[in-house]
């Protein structure tokens, strides 16, 4: 490049760590049927981070990683990436690595065949392909099985091609549009880490899509919940869980239990009840609000002198008890707010089934475990 | 659970289906090795005199290299045809793609005297009638559905991302079309282009109203051959065409396998 301007060299890759790799800005995508796929999109992306979209299905997720990709055009808005537009090439030419939610391998290759093909179609010196294909097979942990066919590749094999095949070629950006999905819980997880591990590694601007929160939390530097085609809050994985922004991002990551209510100081009340809480953001008194408190820190004991420490208790009756391995569940129905029902844990090995269906207990929380929202009809 | 009664009727069935199947197989092959001189089954005797007689017969053996000719420019024809077709109504998002769909499997529709007679007309008025690559073309015409049938259930079956795929690993459209669709439906392609090939080699009706003294395909030439007198070197030439069928199917066995074929819509 001979004509780049100075504003273009400054944000190319491998100058600075802190440049801008993705920019998305104002980007709305309309399908034409009635609701906006993606509504006024705008973030940045910092090269050499990682980067998770999360949300339900619906939520706009894919059409956003789609849009990025350059295989969809918005319908107005900007997409950049390292300066340029994405648009500005066709997609054989852009810089941009992908792995599918289907995997999409070439199955009349060789796994070694599927990941030499962009560096063949790239035009890479043939003499060096061979020593880079054995590279990044050993880089996904393949090494030796370079000449198995596709369908001879367990599922966790499989992924680790279509990982080396949209790595090899050294992509400026790398993108995810939810591989994992098809896994089982024990592979998923190891291959969490693994795209961890390869990013880290290699250092590569990465964008990932995805509907299951613990896969967000685990592998992201950052964050975006997207639901309804908008997004909902940018964050990093803490402050996404500790600081929700409104009751959808409170209700998608980690279980929480929601009460609806009006605002007063220090909390809401609910019909006759004052419940203690944390406004996030001020509101006028009596505005209707929504207050969520997760299901780790509610307290649970059989007597109120037990709760001293907590400003908020309810009695109630324990409805189902759940034991999960790491924890157990509890559902209570509380006397004062008939009608909700609270998700609590219990961590402590020792008293695991302390309780049982029908026993009366009481639950509390301080102030700051429940954050009260501004409520939205959705 | 299965009932003794119903396995019973399942396997009758089964067999029923097998012995119908097979029959006339089985007597024109028994047939054909018969010793005596009229065409009977059981034989009378054994012996190969007949392959040996027809072996020897001109006008079987030229009939039988120009329906050699005919099916392989049918495939000439359909190959590219079928592929692309049945790769653009699958992969592409085409307008019109019900349209075109119902136009290129019309000729399904239509009894083949009629496309035949359609077809004689049209040649003999373009003066090309007597050439044998107009039968070639006529066989890949009303048979092309078939060919469209195979490529498109191989290419439905192909992961939908895979062209975004090869994109996205820098491979142009010409490109991803050689090294990424074209060897994916490779599968489809060589199931239609056998299936083709041996519909061209024993299709008689077109061939009929198509050829004359100078351009008779063995079908047709059989049929000529039935019509002044019935003998043994006749089972001994649909012996030999069982034979190619054969051998299709096992060339299909071996290149793509059976259950693929039989998947197939």
């Amino acid at each position: 490049m001979t004509n780049g301007s100075p504003s273009e060299r400054a944000i190319s890759p491998g100058k600075s760590g802190q440049s801008t790799a993705v920019r998305v800005r104002d980007v709305t995508m309309d399908f034409g049927n009635g609701a906006l796929a993606v509504s006024n999109a705008s973030f940045e992306l910092e090269t050499g981070k990682f980067l998770t979209i999360l949300g339900p299905s619906g939520s706009g997720k894919t059409t956003l990683l789609r849009m990025i990709a350059g295989f969809e055009t918005p319908t107005s808005g900007e997409i950049t990436v390292n300066g340029k537009p994405v648009d500005s090439a066709p997609p054989h030419r852009r810089s941009i690595g992908m792995v599918f939610q289907k995997l999409a391998l070439f199955p009349h290759m060789t796994a070694a065949e599927n990941i030499a093909f962009p560096l063949k179609m790239r035009r890479f010196n043939p003499k060096t392909i061979p020593r880079r294909v054995d590279e990044f097979l050993d880089l996904v942990k393949l090494g030796g099985y370079g000449n198995r066919r596709i369908n001879e590749l367990s599922g966790g094999q499989q992924q680790r091609v279509a990982i080396a095949r949209a790595l090899v070629f050294k992509p400026e950006l790398l993108l995810l549009d939810e591989p994992l999905a098809a896994l089982d819980v024990k592979l998923r997880e190891e291959m969490q880490l693994e795209f961890r591990r390869i990013q880290h590694e290699l250092g590569v601007t990465t964008i990932n899509v995805t509907h299951d929160q613990r896969e967000a939390l685990v592998v992201s530097d950052d964050i975006i919940v997207m639901d309804g085609g908008r997004i909902q809050q940018h964050a990093k994985p803490v402050d996404l869980y500790r600081a929700p922004d409104n009751a959808f991002v409170a209700g998608f990551l980690g279980v929480a239990s929601f009460i609806n209510g009006h605002a007063v100081p220090g909390g809401l009340t609910s019909g006759e009840n004052f419940l203690s809480g944390t406004h996030a953001g001020n509101f006028a008194d009596g505005t209707a609000v929504r207050g969520a408190v997760r299901a780790e820190q509610i307290r649970i004991a059989a007597e109120s002198g037990q709760l001293a420490a907590c400003d908020t208790r309810l009695t109630g009756t324990v409805r189902d008890t759940i034991f999960e391995g790491e924890r157990q569940l509890y559902v209570v129905a509380t006397d004062e707010l008939p009608g909700i029902t609270f998700r609590v844990y219990h961590h402590d090995p020792e008293s695991f089934g302390l309780f049982e269906i029908g026993t009366r207990v009481m639950i509390g929380w301080n102030a700051r475990d429940m954050k009260i929202f501004e409520f939205r009809a959705s | 659970m299965i009932s003794r009664s119903q396995r019973v009727i399942f396997w009758c069935l089964v067999w029923f289906c097998i012995v119908i199947l097979s029959v006339p197989t089985i007597i024109v092959v028994g047939a054909s090795l018969t010793g005596g001189n009229i065409i009977t089954f059981p034989p009378d005797g054994f012996s190969l005199k007949w392959y040996r007689q027809i072996a020897l017969a001109r006008d079987l053996q030229q009939a039988f290299s120009r329906s050699i000719i005919v099916s392989l420019i049918c495939l000439a024809v359909s190959l590219p045809v079928g592929t692309l077709a049945g790769i653009a109504l699958t992969r592409f998002r085409l307008r019109f793609a019900n349209a075109i769909q119902i136009y290129l499997l019309l000729p399904f529709t239509i009894p083949l005297i009629g496309s035949g007679i359609g077809m004689m007309l049209v040649f003999g008025s373009w003066h090309i009638l007597g050439n044998i690559w107009p039968v070639g073309v006529a066989l890949a015409v009303i048979n092309l559905p078939f060919i469209i049938w195979s490529v498109s259930s191989s290419a439905a079956a192909l992961d939908s991302d895979l062209e975004l795929a090869a994109a996205s690993c820098g491979a142009g459209r010409f490109e991803t079309f050689l090294h990424v669709t074209l060897p994916g439906v490779m599968p489809g392609v060589i199931t239609g282009g056998l299936l083709m090939f041996v519909l061209a080699m024993t299709e008689f009706l077109v061939s009929l109203l198509l050829t004359d003294a100078r351009t008779v395909t063995l079908p047709v030439q059989i049929y000529n051959n039935i019509r002044s007198i019935i003998t043994p070197d006749l089972a001994a030439v649909s012996s030999v065409f069982v034979l190619i069928a054969l051998l299709a199917v096992w060339l299909l066995d071996r290149l793509v396998g059976l259950e693929i074929f039989l998947k197939s819509k």
